[in-house]
């Protein structure tokens, strides 16, 4: 019972939201960008945020009994602008092949003006706005299907829910609209949440309406985990950006990805509904007490505490099955060298290296002055070395102190002997032995390479 | 009877002990609506078709509960057909809910027709208001069924009831309503209890069961 109390404090209840963190952080003013869909458009252009771009807006009768219906193209999305939940949003795909007063919807079916009149009407007269006060309705762009999605959709277009607090992304979720919720991206109605790893973008578990964990997209085989998302870290950048410019301090963004202009704004929610817990089984209230209280300066910090703190769950999935590490190309690794003298540096992870190598420097550091001055001194007339026998530049190379071997280097720049010293290296919490060779690497950034023979305990991975 | 003289003091100066009574009874009705929310989870139409409609069941007595029911879901029902019908005829809003609202005031009067028809002599001599009272509750259905679906709405009027019902036995309970007037000052706790309502961050129970994979998983 206690367990289960503690449990359910890492978890984001509507009182919570409501009480400590709508209330206090979503002031009015904000709020009112987040309502109004128009304002919220015009604000995030004027600061080069991408939206759907506006096509046109009928405020009153009399402009929608003035509006020129040429004007609009082939495909648009007709929305309230006070709309809630996705309701009252009406999209077309195409014209009607020969005639010029109706339009195609996604399911085949015939729309003409009069039906966009008596729809528009219906806005206009609130009855999808909040307590139903009169509205507006605007026309925009229709946002085109990415590829990837294409199998996974019914209908309508995906979009991603970014959960922001405190400038750091939080928790993420795909929607992916269905037949039961007839196209539109919304969980109430019956879509697909996927949860996504902050870290890689790459999907996780998966809910359908109101909560069922489910593993494949409904009536195929397609797997819902494991979509790698394109376009993830500028997806974070915009949703981090939106909650800066709006001013909402609990920022649920829903940005959809465009076939030609990648990540859209769509709209910024004030009030963002809980169930993207479901689709992550994991709990908001925990993630956003991590993040209360840090000072983040910019956007890409922000990025980047997100990802490292609320990422990497599929890291220690693969980690567990392959029993190896997941490293990226960069990673910080310490030597130790003689004497207890030790040093960290960014090495480059180099698969495409046999043996790995450090910078002189470096070797001096940690001790080994002595061998560096060797082998250099050897190394200025190695022309010769190259026509002697194996035992006989190994006599020669003997005598370097601490000299465990020499190795032939097959470069670019023709063949070079290296003198390799025995050390012990840290590596993502991993300390094993290995045995670098000395080279100059003073002008290159990175002062260490690590290869093939010491990455064997690691998997790489490129994106990281 | 004797009830605490500050009760006795007001009935005297001639207002109705039943007033008096009910009066004090709205804080309690709106106290339990309220935890019903925050900490049970439980919904409704608002805190206000909850509470009025208690009263109204109330107002059904003696032993109108039955007919109070009935009639809360004939307008359920009446509300969901009415919306089926219309649907293609693609109205403006108010006129449609007019309409829905003039067909369920028609359908009541049908009601009350058949009861007097078959001697049902209680359900005939119920008064105007709580049926006028029980006749809003169409719009709040009809406005629900617009924003989040018939099956949304069906389901929030189900929770109307059942915490209207909850009221209503609270208020009915003859116990509780001596010691309301035998410490009327007890009304005053409902503040205190609303201002820890108020103030409750907790998750609702209807939460722990919505969130309990979640909690399995973390």
């Amino acid at each position: 019972m206690f367990e289960l109390f503690l449990k359910s404090q890492k978890l984001l209840g509507m009182n919570a939201r409501n009480l400590d963190y709508v209330r206090p952080l979503n002031r009015k003013k904000a709020m009112r960008i987040a309502d109004d869909k128009l304002l919220c458009k015009r604000i995030l252009r004027k600061q080069n945020l991408s939206v759907p771009k506006l096509l046109g807006k009928i405020k009153n009768y009399e402009e929608l009994d003035a509006f020129d219906w040429s004007t609009l193209p082939g495909g648009f999305a007709l929305k309230p602008n006070r709309g809630f939940g996705g309701g009252g949003i009406l999209v077309v795909y195409a014209r009607k092949r020969g005639r010029d007063d109706a339009w195609v919807k996604a399911d085949g079916s015939l729309i003409t003006i009069e039906d966009l009149k008596i729809h528009i009407k219906n806005i206009l007269d609130g009855s999808f706005s909040l307590s139903n006060l009169p509205d507006t309705a605007f026309f925009e762009e229709r946002l085109t299907l990415l590829k990837l999605f294409k199998p996974y959709s019914y209908k309508g277009i995906p979009d991603i829910r970014v959960i922001v607090f405190n400038s750091v992304p939080v928790m993420a979720m795909l929607r992916l609209p269905t037949r039961a919720s007839d196209g539109k991206a919304n969980l109430q109605q019956g879509a697909i949440g996927v949860g996504i790893d902050l870290a890689t973008g790459t999907t996780t578990s998966a809910i359908m309406g109101k909560g069922n964990i489910i593993e494949y997209v409904p009536d195929t085989n397609l797997v819902l985990s494991g979509i790698k998302l394109p376009y993830w870290k500028e997806t974070l950048r915009i949703a981090v950006e939106a909650q800066k410019i709006s001013g909402l301090g609990f920022l649920g963004a829903d940005i959809a990805l465009d076939r030609e202009r990648g990540p859209v704004i769509i709209e910024l929610n004030a009030r963002p509904g809980l169930s993207i817990q479901l689709a992550n089984l994991s709990g908001l209230r925990e993630r956003l007490d991590r993040v209360k209280g840090i000072k983040i300066k910019t956007t890409d910090r922000g990025i980047r505490v997100g990802m490292n703190l609320f990422g990497g769950e599929i890291e220690d999935e693969i980690e567990e099955i392959s029993g190896k590490k997941m490293i990226g190309v960069i990673e910080k690794v310490t030597f130790f060298g003689k004497d207890n003298k030790e040093i960290t540096l960014e090495a480059k992870i180099d698969t495409g290296a046999d043996s790995s190598s450090i910078d002189f420097e470096v070797a001096e550091a940690l001790g080994f002055g002595e061998t560096v001055r060797a082998y250099r001194a050897l190394q200025a007339d190695w022309e010769k070395l190259k026509n002697l026998t194996k035992e006989e530049r190994w006599e020669l190379f003997e005598n370097i102190p601490d000299a465990v071997s020499t190795v032939p280097i097959h470069s670019s720049h023709g063949t070079t002997y290296r003198v390799k010293i025995q050390l012990e290296m840290l590596l993502d919490g991993t300390r094993t032995p290995i045995r670098p060779t000395l080279i100059d690497r003073s002008r290159l950034d990175y002062k260490s390479i690590i290869g093939r023979k010491n990455l064997l305990k690691f998997l790489v991975d490129v994106s990281k | 009877m004797n009830y605490h003289p500050l009760v006795m003091y007001i009935v005297e100066q001639g207002v109705p002990l039943q007033t008096l009574a009910l009066l004090l009874m709205i804080p309690v009705v709106a106290t339990l609506v309220a935890f019903f929310r925050q900490v049970v989870g439980i919904k409704a139409f608002g805190i206000y078709t909850p509470s009025i409609i208690t009263f109204a069941l109330l107002a059904f007595d003696p032993n109108g509960l039955k007919y109070g029911i009935a009639i809360f879901i004939s307008i359920i029902l009446v509300g969901m057909a009415s919306r089926y019908m219309l649907r293609r005829f693609r109205l403006l809003y108010l006129p449609r809910v007019a309409i829905t609202i003039s067909i369920v005031a028609l359908a009541i009067l049908l009601i009350l027709v058949i009861g007097a028809h078959f001697k049902r002599t209680g359900l005939a001599s119920v008064s105007i208001f709580p049926l006028l009272i029980m006749i809003t509750l169409a719009e709040k259905f009809v406005a629900t069924q617009i924003e989040k679906g018939s099956r949304a709405a069906t389901f929030l009027a189900g929770e109307t009831l059942l915490i209207s019902l909850i009221g209503y036995s609270l208020i009915r309970w003859d116990g509780f309503m001596i010691l309301i007037l035998n410490h009327p000052w007890l009304i005053l706790l409902t503040f205190i209890i609303n201002f820890t309502l108020g103030k409750w961050s907790g998750l609702r129970i209807t939460e722990y069961i919505r969130f309990r994979k979640v909690i399995a998983h973390l």
